[in-house]
């Protein structure tokens, strides 16, 4: 869905008639569910939310059905003026501070502190929160993520340095590949080839570096460490269909990264690299 | 051993910080994270394999996010995601596919089951710190309220 779209999904005005009323109901309900989604939120979390959005504004009479990437709500279906929406969600970055937000206005709604048009401020208001720290403080996280995991796991200081810079590097190929909507498995593998690459070249260089803890390093932020919690969370909730697709995105991720090491290493070798250090 | 603690907690922080986690709660990620990697380093120290450690340290790192979420107010998400970083087997990764690459089959399976079973353990430790009630983590949220009123 493109921005203008999104933008003309708030309806003109609130106080038609009664059947307008529970159409608006229903769909600030599930474009909340639809951030929440969109933003790591777990199936059962979303689908508690709108539940409780549709209750907490006097309709009864709902069903929600929440999966990975789609979510389908209906109410008054025995009624005339029965609504059903249908909101087709593709995962999108993972934004913790808009699912606490949205977590926060749920509550609040629930104790019915909020109106139908206060909460759509909120909504809009949740949808543009900005990333906390800026590009720059998300490229210097990577770095100082991939710097630490390299400490952790048996770096040396020096090594951790380098993989800062390797960290670094990963995350501004990231910021830009997801601007151009690279594919994701694309992504992962270019990502973690780059890595490889980076750190063998420096190896190559003579830097005397531990180029095996570097990339391990280094390919921490592309772990699918998101995909796998959820997938636990969604399986724990019932939600087996969701849990599978997550598991199974987080058990792609992982062969893609593996893909991405293996084919630098293969090609680094080829190249006359010959024995590499483990 | 202070290096490993202050490392941890700024490596969790700075996944805080890529996963947009609201700023109040950077330093409590960071604490999880931090006691996740101990209770795998103690564990791993005191000779259980590195899938067991990895189990008995989501176990730990899932009860202290549903306690943090109760007392804060947050999405338990909001601290388990951050924290289970520090145990997800990207070591395992990288290992598999290099002697799958280098030709060693044997070392590439044994690394490869060895991820596996890391992986299952996450799931099993997050599975059984997800076990208890919920309403019990609610109580704990419940008391610090009765305590801000009192001091009111």
């Amino acid at each position: 869905m493109s921005e203008k779209e999104r933008k003309s999904d708030k309806p003109e005005s609130l106080e038609k008639n009664n059947v307008s009323e529970s159409k608006t109901i229903l769909n600030l309900a599930i474009s909340v569910g639809e951030v929440l989604l969109k933003s790591g939120g777990e199936i059962y979390r979303v689908q508690e939310t709108v539940s409780r959005i549709l209750e907490s504004y006097g309709i009864k009479d709902y069903h929600v059905f929440v999966i990975t990437n789609g979510i389908f709500a209906t109410v008054y279906e025995q009624r005339e003026d029965a609504g059903s929406m249908v909101r087709y969600v593709t995962i999108g970055e993972v934004n913790l501070e808009r699912v606490a937000k949205i977590n926060q206005l749920s509550r609040e709604i629930w104790e019915k502190k909020c109106t139908v048009q206060e909460a759509y401020e909120r909504l809009e208001q949740c949808r543009e929160a900005s990333n906390g720290a800026g590009k720059r403080g998300q490229i210097l996280a990577c770095g100082v993520g991939s710097a630490g995991f390299c400490y952790l796991l048996g770096g040396r200081p020096y090594d951790a340095m380098m993989s800062f810079f390797l960290g670094v590097l990963l995350e501004m190929f990231l910021l830009i590949a997801s601007k151009h909507h690279m594919s994701r498995i694309i992504m992962n593998i270019l990502g973690s080839a780059l890595i490889t690459t980076g750190s063998l070249m420096l190896y190559a260089v003579g830097a005397g570096i531990l180029s095996d803890k570097i990339i391990i390093g280094g390919i921490i932020p592309l772990v699918p460490g998101v995909a796998l919690t959820t997938g636990i969370r969604d399986l724990f909730g019932g939600d087996y269909l969701s849990g599978s697709i997550r598991l199974i995105d987080a058990l792609l991720t992982g062969m893609c990264i593996a893909i991405g090491v293996g084919a630098a290493i293969k090609i680094f070798q080829l190249l006359g690299g010959g024995g590499l250090p483990i | 051993m202070i290096d490993q603690i202050v490392v941890s907690m700024a490596a969790t922080i700075a996944f805080a910080v890529l996963f947009h986690v609201p700023r109040s709660e950077y330093l409590l990620c960071g604490v999880n994270g931090a006691i996740g990697w101990m209770v795998y380093l103690f564990c791993t120290a005191h000779g259980t394999g590195g899938a067991s450690a990895s189990m008995w340290a989501t176990l730990v790192l899932t009860l202290i996010a549903r306690i943090l979420s109760a007392v804060r107010k947050m999405p338990s998400t909001v601290f388990l995601i951050t924290g289970i970083f520090t145990l997800v087997p990207g070591a395992g990764i990288y290992y598999t596919s290099y002697y799958l690459i280098m030709n060693d089959l044997d070392q590439c399976v044994a690394k490869g089951t060895e991820t596996f079973k890391i992986a299952g353990a996450i799931v099993l430790g997050m599975i059984f710190g997800l076990i208890l009630p919920q309403s019990w983590f609610n109580q704990l949220g419940k008391i610090r309220k009765c305590r801000l009123n009192l001091k009111k």
